[in-house]
């Protein structure tokens, strides 16, 4: 299995040289495989959601490097960093962080505005990825009216509308029911049976121990404990 | 092009999500706008008239001044002012001041010495003869009066001084004509007390204009008590007239235009968590920096630009169609003017533009600076 992401003694200090610096990632170096479903393990605090931000370009670390393809990110600017966060990186966040007064089929296009695709592509290929999902006759619907469900599956959506090779989960599980967090796993194995990486912060047990994860990266007060599972 | 399009149509998805809020920017944006844009109107609108009025006004005029007040002027000064070199022609005006007591207006009184050019009746014709007289529209409104009936006066000895009206003057040269009653020379100085060998004043034309000056040094100099105005000068009075007005009244009302200022500023500038967040989320998930100012930037000049519009509209509609009801106590305070005055509608594209490019470019400016700040600190920071 070849590499998409690794990184290379990354640390990461917020508010540096101030009072209230913060140091919350010190050398982080990880690997995880393409089509691999990595976990990152550990409590609140430790680290996980940081790495998360590192490695899909939506912060830049204070030391090291993150290869993504292959490719060292941590350096390059702004608009490279949004191609890539657009291309290869679908997000799905604790809250949804959905945008409230757009309807599901809105919020789902947004990743693809600020590109060169045809609205009318744009709008053909969120009604597929909206049938898919189940939300059809929601689509029209102000996300804030969805259920706590909806939203969720509207929030996968649209990490998936720009298919990209990568899905980034950050505490996935932590609002939903049992019920809910089982749908959600589903359909992230079945991502990845489609060939896209996962990789999932949470530190909720209803999600450790599930056959189809390869990778787990245990993490403590921004170290790495332990990384098992590894190929 | 196709990118610009969707950023476009999102920048107004996110002014209706937020519509309140945009709509109280635009209203008092509106306001702002549209009392700017009223004084300028109303002030343009007078100099131009005013210019327009003394296209045709002599070059020179002559007045006499005893005791620091103006005086009537003896006739004969003519024969010396013409043996001046330079001085093509030289003649006495008869005007003044009437007030009628029955409508409360001041009017003017011109008696005609010759035919004057920029004095256009709308209907009717100039008097040609003793007992006959043309007046403005306000005079007609006023004294309900109509073409082939009487007008009366008292005269300076208070005996009853009755004219049939001949004409009636047309509403493009209101400034001048509005109040104004011109008669034959000989009704004029039975009227406003003038004798047979005094004038109100004198009026000169000279061969060449940049010989006024000197003409009128001359003048001065060998006419005792005599005080020239040029053409120029009246009309450099005036405008300074309606720039001082103007400027008076954007002192009084600096206070509201403040505060109106710091509201717009405090609810343009001010980015709610929620904005934030959603600056957050676009970058998240995959908008770059310059898509966000873009967007912000549409946003902007959408409110912007409606309410500039809807402004100059305003206070077009405000100045031209309502008689500047708001501004005109302040603006014309203008005796002369009474009893009442219509302004032509006058446009100077000049303040349009100046009026953009001081307002629409620093606010919609202004409004950017603080998502741009957001938008350039990492999604992760803004989001958490």
């Amino acid at each position: 299995m070849d590499t998409i992401i690794k990184t290379t003694g990354i640390s990461k200090i917020y508010n540096p040289g101030m009072p209230d610096e913060m140091r919350a990632l010190s050398d982080i170096n990880i690997e995880i495989g393409r089509e691999e479903i990595a976990l990152l393990k550990g409590p609140s605090g430790s680290g996980k959601t940081t790495l998360l931000s590192l490695i899909g370009c939506m912060s830049r670390p204070s030391e090291g490097s993150i290869f993504i393809n292959g490719k060292d990110v941590a350096g390059l600017p702004e608009r490279f960093l949004a191609e890539i966060r657009r291309k290869t990186f679908g997000f799905i966040f604790q809250h949804f962080n959905l945008i409230r007064g757009l309807s599901a089929l809105e919020n789902i296009m947004l990743p693809l505005y600020p590109t060169n695709i045809k609205i009318s592509e744009i709008r053909e290929r969120t009604e597929t990825i909206i049938m898919d999902f189940g939300l059809l006759d929601k689509k029209k619907t102000l996300v804030e009216r969805l259920s706590g469900g909806e939203q969720q599956r509207t929030a996968i959506a649209r990490a998936l509308i720009g298919n990209p090779d990568i899905i980034l989960a950050d505490e996935p599980t932590a609002h939903l029911d049992t019920k809910l967090s089982e749908e959600l796993l589903e359909i992230l194995f079945a991502l990845n049976k489609k060939g896209k990486t996962i990789i999932i912060a949470t530190h909720d047990p209803f999600v450790y121990g599930r056959d189809m994860i390869g990778r787990i990266i245990e993490m403590r007060d921004g170290t790495i404990q332990e990384v098992t599972g590894s190929s | 092009m196709e990118r610009h399009k969707k950023i476009l149509e999102y920048s107004l998805s996110s002014l209706s999500r937020r519509k309140y809020k945009n709509l109280s920017i635009i209203v008092v944006y509106t306001l702002m706008v549209a009392f700017m844009a009223s004084i300028l109107f109303m002030t343009h609108s007078f100099k131009e008239e005013a210019l327009s009025v003394f296209t045709n006004a002599p070059d020179l005029i002559v007045q006499k001044v005893t005791g620091g007040r103006h005086d009537l002027i003896p006739v004969d000064y003519i024969q010396f002012i013409e043996k001046i070199p330079g001085v093509k022609s030289a003649t006495p005006r008869y005007w003044g001041y009437y007030y009628d007591a029955t409508t409360d207006g001041t009017y003017t009184i011109i008696g005609l010495t010759e035919n004057r050019e920029e004095l256009k009746l709308v209907r009717g014709a100039m008097p040609a003869s003793g007992g006959e007289c043309a007046i403005g529209r306000g005079i007609m409104e006023a004294r309900m009066a109509y073409i082939g009936g009487e007008i009366l006066f008292f005269d300076s000895k208070r005996e009853v001084l009755t004219l049939s009206i001949a004409g009636i003057f047309e509403a493009e040269s209101d400034l001048l004509t509005n109040d104004l009653i011109v008669m034959r020379k000989e009704d004029s100085l039975r009227l406003l007390g003038i004798p047979d060998n005094k004038a109100t004043d004198l009026a000169v034309e000279v061969y060449n204009e940049t010989e006024v000056n000197t003409i009128a040094r001359k003048i001065t100099f060998n006419l005792h008590g005599t005080r020239p105005i040029t053409k120029n000068e009246i009309l450099r009075t005036y405008d300074s007239l309606f720039n001082w007005r103007a400027g008076m009244i954007f002192a009084v009302f600096i206070g509201p235009l403040a505060a109106f200022c710091i509201l717009v500023w405090d609810k343009a500038t001010g980015l709610s968590a929620e904005e934030r967040k959603e600056i957050g989320i676009l970058k998240a998930i995959g908008w770059d920096s310059s898509d966000i100012l873009e967007q912000k930037l549409y946003e902007g000049a959408a409110i912007s630009l409606t309410s500039f519009l809807t402004g100059i509209i305003l206070a077009y509609i405000h100045i031209y169609f309502f008689d500047a009801s708001f501004l005109a106590p302040a603006l014309k305070g203008w005796s002369v003017l009474f009893p009442s005055y219509r302004l032509m509608p006058q446009i100077n594209l000049y303040h349009i533009f100046s009026m953009f490019f001081l307002i629409v470019v620093p606010y919609t400016a202004v409004t950017i600076i603080p998502s741009w700040k957001v938008s350039v600190t990492d999604p992760d920071v803004v989001m958490r």
